[in-house]
């Protein structure tokens, strides 16, 4: 992941150098402007999880709605969601309220493939995904750069990443219950180690000291990483010229992604 | 079609056939020098008058040869911007004879370079198009930097690929699909400070020509376009000092002989102090940042006798971005090119080449925690031949063959012992590219001209390395390993080059050409703006070469005795086995690149108008491009054609130089083009508890218009002096506009409720002053 920094990086110094030049000479500025969008056909969004804890597992279905409306969860009522794992189960999904489906409470196991099928508007979507063995977040740290006088604070992730497999991680940063942040890493340059990671979210954004940041560290699969990290490169202060759609691991054209994970969380008071 | 080529080649047999019959001839040879620096001229026109008439041109290094009956002949020697000398020579043996031309006066003096004032209709290439650095000197640029590459977005189908960038766009082909060299050396990432300044450093350049179509078959390796850049030799009269003082960066330039008229050099160096500002700075986060470029051309040249010139040049050129305590970066080439011109007969020139090319970047994470360094490299030993042979005076025979070696090091990765990083060497890939051309420059009658010749391309993909075959989806099937030197794939093309013109009068002609051009090595760029670190790669079992077709055909007329100069062009391009990345590629893995590629296709047409004024008091010239450019991917956008994202349907460009007086030049340039075609979002959701954006067609959109005005004012030294300084003033983007950048969507930050777009505006209004000297 340290290594995925350096575009990152790479980035504020090219924000460094343009903010130096305007400082001096030129005049770089942000403005946010009117675009006209189409309109185009809703889609349907499938937003799934399993995961080790014995809890209500969680499925929201949604469609998508136009950029210049406000921002909402656009559920989608009357879906039939059925999980079923490769040890044998099978758990069926009741709707709480719109658009949100709950299973009972359940436990899912490391090593389990799940499959979740969703019918909805006479459509049928299916996603598989392995939930990978559990590792665990030790700690949290906070690290602060400071670039042309601005100083910036970042909460770092400490883990003992184990040799000789392949880990896909997914972070997400929450203040006050709102996910500020999220982002997919590996463990491509740093196998077997213990990893420092920092989350390039600036907290001094919305926070000031003495607020609770929690911070959820999730194992997942290869495709669940590839969407978030596709998802992320989509949302970031740099976004690719021609973006597209995460790659779901939905069939049928759904957007969306069904991960079965392992979770650990931890808070810190922000200083 | 086969029995097209063999009537073809019977006629050439029998015209050659023809010649050995004919009149014995003479050969007059020499070169053709500048009398005042001893530059040798290139593209200076020689002609012989009185029994019959012969014209020849001379070549890149300023070589000519003519031949003619025996007998009494005038031969007057020609080149824009110099005095037209005559000699009266009563011709019994093959000669060699120099010309030296005088500088003419530079007040009604005319800035175009290159050829003969109505070469544009008299030669049977299409397109070549050249820039005088006169020409270049005038015009405004960002900053007061002059920039070669920036200077030639504004010809038309030549089109800038962002603000401040020096990347282009030739005829919808790519940035990575240019062929820019330096003195024959390929530059491999020719832009300084993330894109915003070319590698060029105009003082230490003479000549710079592209093509845009029929390449000539010596050139190969690029779908697009060609920019041949030659460097100054030297001053081989007097030592000179040159420089100048900018805003950003400073220049100085000596040059002189080695041995007077016999051997000069030619050393000239840039360096920026954007970084000398935080020195300023009480803080030290700051003071100790370092931020700046800096290059170096250097040039010797010594002829050894009429029949032998050795050439040394070399460029040397290194970016340095560093933040204390994080982030430390740096990048640059290197090239050094070895030459030597031999006379085998007055028919036989022969060019050997030795050329090094070398790009690499460092980046350092200085954070102590994650400590760690990344080197990548790519480097080139290539080996070039090229002969001239002159027939007669309606055949000019090029041929040659070029061995280029290639070694990819896409990146080694060391870390300290403290290090969360892990040390990881990716493998390194290793090809060899041959050509082998032959191209005829054939005077059918005094209308009717052509060049036609075959490339012969051929690419092995050398091991010793791991070469992974993939499905699809982009998964791993297997994976084979090779030793070293081991031949993993060969691929072999044939090029055919062909452009001819029929001259309709004295002052206008008719013009067509087709070539097929292809590319091995291939740059991945997933960015707005050229990075440093941008991926290189080179064929491979997956990757195959880019082939492109291309067929255009233009109307060229000159007015007012050659004072005005119109042409209108129409192409279209096909292209192959484009590459593109798959979609949510990760762009680090860099080990498995291939897995996250696309293969498609391309095409490309437009129509090109461009009209000038070549010279008086007041000159430049208006270009307009029609185009249109897509790409066709199985996988992306459902297999529909999409617009690539350099894609644009108009585009002007305006340029004015005005010589108000003995001392003042005012230039304007203006530019209007589309806006590209991006992919902006049609909708959004939530997911994960945080706004998505949904995307549906590829490139689908466009981002706004790119408009801009800038002007200049060069205020001139009293001339006569042997001290001579100028000062030029500008002003980049005049009324202001507010170019996109970039455009971003995001949530409202003052608004969760809400998504906004944003723009981000590089550069407004921008004025820059810059003070150059001479002595």
């Amino acid at each position: 992941m340290m290594y995925s920094n350096r575009n990152r990086q790479f980035k504020s110094g090219a924000v460094f150098l343009t903010g130096i030049l305007s400082l001096s000479l030129f005049s770089a500025c942000e403005k946010a402007i009117d675009l006209n969008l189409d309109n185009v056909k809703p889609v349907i969004v499938i937003d799934g999880g399993v995961n080790d804890l014995n809890e209500v597992q969680v499925v929201r279905i949604s469609t998508t709605y136009s950029f210049t409306e406000e921002n909402k969860f656009n559920g989608l009522a009357g879906a039939k969601v059925v999980l079923t794992g490769s040890d044998g189960t099978t758990v069926n999904y009741t709707e709480k309220t719109t658009g949100i489906y709950n299973s009972p409470k359940f436990r899912g196991k490391p090593g389990t493939t799940y499959k979740l099928t969703v019918n909805a508007q006479g459509q049928t979507y299916t996603a598989t995904s392995t939930m990978p063995k559990k590792v665990i977040l030790n700690l949290l740290t906070f690290k602060e750069l400071t670039v042309a006088n601005k100083t910036r604070k970042y909460v770092a992730v400490i883990y003992d990443d184990p040799p000789g497999v392949e880990n896909w991680y997914h972070s997400i940063v929450r203040f006050k219950g709102k996910v500020e942040f999220d982002a997919a890493t590996d463990d491509r340059f740093n196998d077997g180690n213990k990893v420092n990671d920092v989350i390039f979210y600036d907290l001094s954004k919305d926070m000031v000291p003495g607020d609770t940041v929690a911070v959820e560290f999730q194992c997942v699969d290869k495709a669940v990483h590839r969407y978030f990290f596709s998802l992320g490169q989509n949302l970031s202060e740099t976004q690719p010229v021609s973006p597209a759609n995460p790659p779901s691991n939905f069939d049928n054209h759904a957007l969306g992604v069904f991960s079965a994970y392992t979770t650990s969380s931890r808070k810190a008071l922000f200083k | 079609m086969r029995s097209t080529y063999r009537n073809l080649l019977l006629l050439i047999l029998l015209t050659q056939f023809q010649f050995s019959f004919a009149q014995v001839k003479k050969t007059i040879t020499g070169n053709v020098t500048d009398g005042k620096t001893g530059e040798t001229l290139i593209g200076a026109s020689v002609k012989i008058t009185g029994g019959t008439t012969a014209v020849a041109m001379t070549n890149g290094y300023g070589f000519y040869a003519v031949g003619t009956t025996p007998g009494e002949h005038d031969i007057s020697v020609s080149f824009i911007g110099y005095k037209t000398i005559t000699q009266h020579l009563n011709l019994s043996k093959d000669t060699h004879l120099n010309f030296v031309l005088e500088p003419g006066n530079q007040l009604d003096e005319v800035v175009i370079a290159g050829a003969k004032s109505n070469d544009n209709i008299n030669s049977p290439q299409m397109g070549p198009q050249r820039m005088s650095m006169n020409e270049i000197r005038s015009l405004p640029m960002l900053l007061g930097e002059r920039d070669v590459m920036k200077a030639l977005q504004l010809l038309p189908g030549i089109k800038l690929a962002g603000e401040g960038n020096s990347g282009f766009y030739v005829r919808g082909g790519a940035t990575d699909q240019n062929l820019i060299l330096l003195d024959e050396a390929p530059v491999y990432n020719a832009s300084h400070l993330l894109g915003f300044f070319s590698t060029f450093n105009s003082d230490a350049i003479k000549d710079v020509t592209v093509y845009k179509e029929g390449m000539p078959a010596q050139y190969g390796g690029r779908l697009s376009s060609v920019i041949d850049i030659k460097m100054k030799e030297g001053n081989s009269k007097e030592t000179t000092v040159e420089g100048g003082i900018g805003l950003i960066s400073s220049r100085l330039k000596v040059e002189g002989p080695i041995v007077k008229d016999k051997g000069s050099y030619m050393i000239s160096g840039r360096r920026t102090y954007l970084d000398a500002f935080f020195k300023l700075s009480p803080n030290k986060s700051i003071s100790k940042n370092a931020l700046y470029f800096y290059d170096l051309n250097a040039k010797a040249n010594y002829k050894i006798d009429d029949k032998n010139t050795l050439f040394l040049s070399g460029y040397f050129g290194r970016d340095k971005l560093n933040l204390v305590n994080i982030f430390g970066f740096d990048w640059g080439n290197a090239t050094v090119t070895m030459r030597w011109n031999h006379l085998y007969s007055p028919k036989l020139f022969s060019n050997t080449s030795l050329i090094y090319s070398h790009y690499s970047y460092v980046i350092d994470n200085l954070m102590e925690d994650a400590n760690f360094e990344v080197n990548s490299f790519i480097r080139d030993f290539n080996l070039k031949q090229d002969f001239q042979y002159s027939i007669s005076n309606k055949h000019q025979l090029k041929f040659g063959l070029n061995a280029i070696h290639h070694t990819i090091a896409p990146g080694k990765m060391t870390a300290t012992s403290e290090s969360s990083v892990n040390p990881i060497t990716y493998e390194n890939r290793k090809g060899l590219e041959l050509a082998a051309y032959l191209t005829d420059e054939w005077s059918v009658s005094d209308k009717f001209k052509m060049v036609y010749g075959l490339r012969l391309s051929g690419f092995s993909v050398l091991g010793p390395g791991h070469f992974k075959t993939y499905d699809a989806e982009g998964n791993i099937l297997k994976t084979n390993s090779y030793a070293s030197s081991q031949s993993v794939k060969n691929y072999l093309n044939l090029e055919p080059r062909f452009s001819a013109s029929y001259q309709l009068s004295g002052n206008s002609a008719i013009k067509a050409a087709y070539t097929r051009n292809t590319q091995n090595i291939h740059l991945m760029s997933n960015s707005t703006s050229t990075s440093p670190t941008d991926l290189y790669i080179m064929n491979s079992n997956n990757v195959r070469p880019e082939i492109a077709d291309q067929f255009s055909t233009g109307y060229f007329r000159n007015f007012n005795d050659n004072q005005y100069e119109f042409s209108a062009e129409i192409y279209y391009k096909s292209m192959q086995h484009q590459i593109e990345y798959r979609n949510g590629a990760d762009l680090r893995e860099k080990d498995n690149v291939e897995a996250d590629l696309l293969y498609g296709d391309g095409r490309a047409y437009g129509i090109e108008l461009f009209f000038k004024k070549r010279f008086g008091k007041f000159n430049g010239w208006i270009g307009y491009t029609y185009s249109k450019t897509e790409r066709q991917f199985d996988t992306l956008n459902d297999g529909r054609w999409f617009n690539a994202k350099q894609d644009r349907t108009h585009d002007v460009s305006l340029v004015g130089i005005y010589k108000a007086s003995p001392r003042w030049t005012l230039s304007t340039v203006f530019v209007y083009n589309t806006g590209n075609a991006v992919t902006y979002p049609s909708g959004k959701y939530q997911v994960n508890g945080r706004t998505a954006f949904y995307y549906t067609d590829k490139n689908g959109y466009r981002t706004p218009a790119y408009h801009r005005l800038d002007v200049s004012a060069t205020l001139d030294g009293k001339p006569g002096k042997k001290y001579q300084s100028s000062w030029t003033f500008g002003i980049y983007n005049l009324y202001n506009r507010q170019n996109a950048f970039a455009i971003n969507f995001k949530d409202d930050p003052d608004n969760a409720a809400k998504t906004q777009v944003v723009r981000t505006t590089l550069f407004g209004i921008i004025p820059s002053v810059t003070w150059n000297f001479k002595f």
